[in-house]
């Protein structure tokens, strides 16, 4: 049973570790997909792991925890898009500055949560029946959170959403041509901030699930660069998220056996595998580069304003 | 004469008491978020111990500062006024040199390093001996003969842990692996949640570690698993689970570095010898689920019926041998240490020879594995 003992735990430690990746880049696809860019993913995320923490802390329900983590990022995210919208500042800057003081925020918000464990975390769901599938059961159906499947159910969600229905053509094409879409009625402004406050929610519950589920506690820091991780998938994804699934489940893949395997080869190799693999995927997306400047958002990080050109 | 012995006596005290009425401001520099609930997080709250203790002491700190930038931080702290500088990092040792020999009136203590100058003394508060301590419980609880351990960077200090936990963990255990895994990070809870996970899909059944967070003590106890808390009481996340661990008390230190300044002893000009190096025997470390409870109740049972033909003591339980060796190496008159020789490593060498304690020197710069430890070892002679 040795190959199932790796299989079950490669793919069930993947899918856990992959949900704030797939939370957090299926929100900054639908920022990106409305032509607004967001670095800010690391502070909202903190924001909402900080947040979920304290108020699973105080209530005792993790499920309100995450609502108000998912709040709290979408007021981050509502920030960014009026600083980038309204305002017309530079996307960039605007999300550096967010990641920054989310982080900064947390930190000082948090002072004396940090050490005190959580009485009652997110729980883990063993599905009845599915569960007790050999190696299909441990391997999909224990373990994982409520989150893990609303994730993925999400995703497929917000992919017909995006790519077949009219809301999905009027947020797409504020992404692509923001003029156009404007002749044709469409409200950009308004199109994109709902859009970059979606992304917030998203990100703050990707952040919620660190604190109460992941690792149910609260540390500074504790999002140590997912944030960053999440706008690599985003263009990994080709800003597809059903692609989302993929690229947070093959990064979980690679981040669970770099652990694995340092047993067989050397563990430096093996820490930088993820990361090099990111690079890998950056460098051969540029090179079918027609290919890839079609799925970019073609008004990406641009401020639309009307009637210039 | 008599009077001129009186005019000098007093002189000396007034200049005694006028030095000693000058307060001192010390200022910490660390290379964490003082809510790490580790590493900077013990060092803070010393801080605050001291602080608080006495009237002629203020302290300041700066957090989460990167290595190489340690000097522009000391500039301020010498512009705000402080005359002692703590700095509590190895990666602060070269800048913190240089603000020595900068600023020759102010008092330096680099803790973990090993570079002095007239104004810049040492300190650290090692936790080999706990870790040993941890290891003969560790040896016992095993069921299946493998034990996990987290490591953050594979450098002497690391290896010196694991190498005393896998000494512990044999003298009980002749046949038990500790199966170590590297995250190359002092702080990513990701990191080490993956690296324990990982282990236990190996068949690791208790666990310890060398980094800054309460992540593999919490991933343990998710899975029914025992552990031991690493640095801060981590006895309240998992109260069933931790059974010993590693608590600093870098209080002890700080307030005798700081007292013997205010009281003259330590100057500008003598502390180019002054290195602490504290272990259980000053206080300075204590082994334990949380302050005052060596062993968590809930594993006391389990220890005192392991029962071992011991080479020294003959029959005794491991909960006995815990206590024994705590009390050798806690007597000012250390009698035991866990680098007694001989101590082969795991390619064969004889790296301690029969009857021989370690150096400091060598402690500190030890690279090898002992044999039981199973896993990656960079750096590996």
């Amino acid at each position: 049973m040795g190959w199932a003992n790796w299989l079950i735990s490669t793919v069930s430690r993947a899918l856990a570790f992959g949900v704030p990746l797939l939370w957090g880049t299926l929100g900054e696809i639908y920022a990106e997909r409305s032509g607004v860019v967001n670095l800010g993913v690391e502070g909202m995320m903190i924001l909402g792991a900080f947040m979920a923490f304290a108020i699973t802390q105080q209530t005792g329900h993790p499920g309100l925890g995450l609502v108000c983590a998912a709040l709290i990022g979408g007021l981050a995210a509502l920030l960014h898009a009026f600083v980038t919208i309204t305002l017309r500042a530079n996307q960039y800057v605007s999300g550096l500055a967010l990641s920054m003081f989310g982080l900064g925020l947390a930190g000082l918000l948090g002072r004396g949560w940090e050490g005190k464990p959580l009485g009652k975390p997110l729980p883990t769901l063993a599905i009845p029946g599915l569960s007790q599938i050999p190696v299909l059961g441990p391997m999909l159906f224990q373990d994982q959170t409520i989150l893990t499947y609303l994730g993925i159910v999400f995703a497929v969600i917000l992919w017909a959403l995006l790519f077949h229905t009219r809301w999905g053509i009027a947020i797409r094409s504020v992404g692509e041509n923001p003029a156009t879409a404007d002749s044709l009625g469409i409200n950009v402004t308004r199109v994109r901030y709902l859009c970059v406050v979606f992304g917030g929610l998203l990100a703050g519950v990707g952040g919620g699930y660190l604190s109460v589920a992941y690792r149910p506690s609260w540390t500074e820091g504790m999002s140590a660069g997912m944030g960053w991780i999440v706008i690599a998938l985003t263009i990994f994804a080709s800003w597809d998220p059903v692609q989302a699934i993929w690229g947070a489940f093959f990064f979980g893949v690679l981040y669970h056996l770099s652990y694995r395997l340092q047993a067989f080869l050397a563990p430096e190799l093996l820490k930088l595998m993820p990361y090099l693999f990111a690079i890998v995927v950056l460098a051969v997306s540029g090179f079918g580069r027609a290919r890839w400047r079609q799925r970019a958002p073609g008004a990406l990080g641009l401020p639309y304003v009307r009637g210039e050109r | 004469m008599k009077r001129i012995l009186a005019v000098v006596v007093t002189v000396v005290a007034l200049g005694a008491l006028a030095f000693s009425a000058e307060k001192i401001k010390a200022g910490f520099i660390y290379v964490g978020p003082i809510g790490d609930y580790g590493w900077t997080h013990a060092h803070d709250l010393a801080r605050r111990i001291v602080d608080e203790k006495y009237d002629w002491l203020e302290t300041v700190y700066v957090e989460s500062v990167p290595e190489g930038e340690v000097e522009t931080y000391i500039d301020q702290l010498v512009r705000q006024g402080c005359n002692v500088i703590f700095t509590t990092s190895f990666g602060f040792m070269d800048g913190t040199l240089a603000a020595a020999q900068r600023y020759p009136n102010v008092i330096f203590a680099h803790a973990s390093g090993f570079k002095r100058n007239p104004n810049m003394a040492t300190y650290m508060a090692d936790f080999y001996q706990v870790y040993y301590l941890n290891g003969l419980m560790a040896g016992a609880l095993t069921k299946t003969g493998k034990i996990g351990y987290v490591g953050a960077f594979p450098i002497p200090e690391v290896k010196r842990h694991l190498n005393a936990f896998t000494i512990g963990v044999r003298e009980v255990n002749p046949n038990a692996e500790v199966h170590v895994r590297w995250i190359y990070e002092w702080f990513n809870p990701a990191a080490a949640k993956e690296a324990t996970e990982a282990l236990i899909a190996e068949g690791c059944d208790v666990f310890a570690f060398t980094e800054d967070s309460p992540t593999v003590v919490q991933v343990a106890a998710e899975k029914g698993l025992p552990s031991f808390g690493h640095y801060s009481p981590m006895y309240d996340f998992a109260p069933d689970y931790v059974v010993s661990g590693q608590i600093v008390h870098w209080e002890k230190i700080y307030e005798d570095f700081l007292l013997k300044v205010h009281n003259g002893v330590y100057t500008t000009k003598n502390l180019a010898h002054v290195d602490y190096w504290w272990l259980l025997s000053q206080g300075a470390v204590e082994v334990g689920a949380k302050p005052g409870m060596v062993i968590n109740p809930k594993y006391e049972a389990a220890l005192k019926n392991f029962v071992l033909n011991h080479p020294v003591f003959g029959r005794i339980s491991v909960y006995d041998l815990v206590f024994t060796r705590l009390n050798q190496m806690a007597d000012p008159g250390i009698t035991f240490d866990p680098f007694q020789g001989p101590i082969y490593d795991r390619k064969g060498r004889l790296v301690v020879p029969e009857g021989m304690w370690m150096s400091y020197d060598s402690l500190i710069t030890l690279e090898w594995a002992v044999v039981g430890v199973v896993g990656p070892w960079p750096g590996e002679p």
